[in-house]
């Protein structure tokens, strides 16, 4: 390594600095007028006046509870049904023998995001609508009566969600498992652990960097999600992303905004911290 | 040797190799006594390794069965033998203390926390390794962390300890010494040792008894001392230490298991014929180890007796290697042979130059005949 290369490994603070500035304009700072604006008052046309008021984050934790708390549990539920679908997947892909096996089944797995993420939503109001198809197939077998109310509802947001980031869950979980060493199911099964004791006891615990991960970048999407809550989830299904988003809209009201927004922010920073100590503890 | 405690009959295990078949382990029957050190010996690719995760339930045989200690473990589990493995890589596991580890067994039994960890803590003090219960294995040196992979196995009390090249990640030193500790492990706890390895001195050392194996077969069963001294096959005697191998036709056989041999240089001798010898064999090879290859001077050599092969050989080259001489000679015919002669006496005066003529001989049992 050249004296010029060392130099760059020792201080090349320089290599983050772009991003850092980046960051600083338009993350740190935004960030710091939306904590700053959340504290104000609501005036004419829903934008922020003194004096400050805590009265936002009251309404948060008061009335708004309900989205607040719905919206935590369903990216949690998604969370939970995307590592339950997603892990075997990921299992029986990285221990597919063949390499081309793995790869277009990787490939098959983010094939979906070659579509717009709108369409694919839009796609799903067509299938669960009451003159959509799994009504339509339904009534014609003559297993129900009526359609099913399957759009408009948290069924279908958790549908919807579950859909767009199960990938997010397969990903990580699949590099894990790839990395594991199954030696050490010989050697658990040499033990006298049993399959289900071998998973439980060896398996599960040195994939869960891969399951954290996972779970990490399905909840954090999942709890601010707007887009499929507002196109399958209706009123039943509102989540605090739409919340949010309605209150910077014309009869909105910034202020609360801007405590949801913080909120949400809260919650999203709680998980990750469950991350960060499952992840140490994993590695000890 | 009391009871047969594992036993092999008959066991073929064939694997699916992009289409084909192949035999990993062809028709193998072994025996192995109650308590006894055996070595499963060959090169890379023998079928040894498969032969114990047979043992161990990793793997099912195509056919055959086995049976330890006279039960038959067809359908059964790895983890309902009374078997334990130590790992070539040792498997330990890595988010597990060295403690929870040896401990993970006797869970599985079902033996409550408290009795786990005295058990633990008396195997880790078994293997000399006192108070490194609370580290994880990659904090532990390699020899440490095979030490604890062989407490984790004995902690089981196993009918059976399974060993798989377990020294073969140690350096050399290393690894001598704990050829003798798992030799005075292996008699203080009296449990029978399988023992997995391609280094034939490791196997010669410590084994109680070696199976050789090559290419899936089973060539030759035995003490170390029989199967140096009376390989069966060309592979085992050229596996096994140093061999001069020399090309003869057979022109007759003897009842005391003994043939007369003729070489390609008119030399005629008696040789061991070697059980496996095929019985309509006419051309033979003839093993000799080099250390049985005497030299000596034609002045005062001892005159010819029945038993003992002589023959007028040419000193081609001398090395000096320390404890003994190596030389290789001519013995006629383009026949060369090489001799190790010990360094025995006070100063170099046995001692041969090249060029010189000598006479090499041979008791007539060093030399053994083989099918090609």
């Amino acid at each position: 390594m050249s004296s010029r290369w060392r130099r760059i490994r020792e201080t090349g603070f320089f290599l983050a600095l772009p991003t850092t500035a980046w960051l600083a304009l338009f993350f740190v700072l935004p960030l710091a007028i939306v904590l700053f604006v959340s504290f104000m008052s609501r005036g004419r046309g829903g934008v922020a006046e003194l004096p400050f008021t805590l009265e936002h984050y009251q309404r948060s934790f008061g009335i708004f509870s309900i989205i607040l708390w719905r919206s935590i549990r369903l990216a949690a539920l998604t969370t939970v049904i995307c590592l339950l679908l997603g892990y075997p997947l990921a299992f029986f892909i990285s221990t597919r023998r063949r390499r081309l096996a793995r790869h277009i089944s990787l490939f098959l797995v983010i094939l979906p995001f070659w579509t717009n993420f709108l369409i694919r939503t839009y796609s799903w109001r067509i299938l669960l609508g009451e003159a959509g198809l799994i009504n339509g197939f339904l009534l014609h077998l003559g297993l129900i009566g009526e359609p099913l109310s399957l759009l408009n509802t948290q069924f279908a947001v958790l549908i919807g969600l579950v859909y767009g980031f199960l990938p997010f869950m397969v990903l990580p979980i699949y590099a894990s498992v790839e990395r594991f060493n199954f030696r050490y199911v010989d050697a658990a099964q040499d033990l006298g652990a049993n399959d289900a004791r071998t998973f439980l006891r060896v398996v599960l615990p040195l994939t869960m960097p891969g399951v954290l991960a996972g779970c990490a970048l399905v909840f954090i999407p999942s709890v601010g999600a707007f887009v499929t809550p507002d196109l399958l989830g209706g009123t039943k299904g509102l989540m605090i992303g739409n919340l949010i988003n309605n209150q910077f809209g014309g009869s909105g009201n910034m202020p609360l905004g801007s405590a949801l927004s913080i909120v949400m922010m809260a919650v999203v920073m709680l998980s990750l911290l469950v991350y960060v100590f499952g992840n140490r503890r994993e590695r000890g | 040797m009391s009871t047969a405690d594992v036993q092999l009959i008959d066991i073929v295990k064939e694997f699916d190799s992009g289409g084909e078949r192949v035999r990993a382990v062809d028709s193998v029957s072994i025996e192995i006594a109650d308590g006894e050190f055996f070595a499963l010996l060959g090169p890379s690719g023998c079928g040894k390794t498969t032969t114990l995760r047979l043992i161990a339930g990793f793997e099912q045989p195509t056919r055959g069965r086995i049976l330890i200690r006279g039960r038959a473990m067809q359908g059964i589990p790895a983890y309902h033998r009374p078997v334990n493995t130590v790992f070539q890589d040792y498997a330990l596991f890595p988010h597990l203390t060295v403690e929870k580890n040896i401990m993970f067994g006797l869970q599985m039994e079902g033996v409550d926390k408290r009795e786990a960890q005295k058990r633990a803590q008396e195997s880790l003090e078994m293997v000399r390794l006192p108070g490194v219960g609370g580290r994880k294995p990659h904090q532990l040196s390699g020899g440490q962390q095979q030490r604890v992979a062989l407490a984790r196995a004995l902690v089981k009390q196993p009918a059976v300890l399974l060993l798989d090249e377990p020294l073969g990640a140690l350096d050399l030193k290393l690894r001598k010494n704990m050829q003798y500790e798992l030799k005075a492990l292996q008699r203080d706890v009296g449990i029978t040792f399988i023992y997995v390895t391609h280094d034939q001195e490791e196997a010669i050392t410590m084994a109680d008894r070696i199976a050789i194996m090559n290419a899936g077969e089973l060539l030759q069963v035995g003490s170390p001392k029989e199967i140096y001294e009376q390989p069966n096959t060309h592979f085992v005697a050229d596996f096994i230490g140093e061999t001069n191998f020399i090309a003869g036709e057979l022109r007759g056989r003897a009842d005391d298991g003994y043939g007369a041999v003729t070489l390609a240089n008119g030399a005629q001798l008696r040789a061991r014929l070697a059980a496996s010898l095929a019985a309509g064999s006419r051309s033979v090879t003839l093993a000799i180890r080099p250390e049985k290859i005497a030299i000596a001077r034609h002045e005062g050599a001892p005159a010819a007796t029945a038993g003992i092969t002589q023959l007028e050989a040419r000193i081609i080259a001398q090395q000096y290697i320390g404890t003994d001489t190596r030389y290789t000679v001519d013995i006629g015919g383009g026949i060369r042979l090489v001799a190790r002669v010990q360094n025995t006496g006070a100063i170099a005066a046995d001692t041969f130059a090249e060029g010189q003529t000598a006479l090499v001989s041979w008791s007539d049992s060093s030399a053994t005949a083989l099918d090609h």
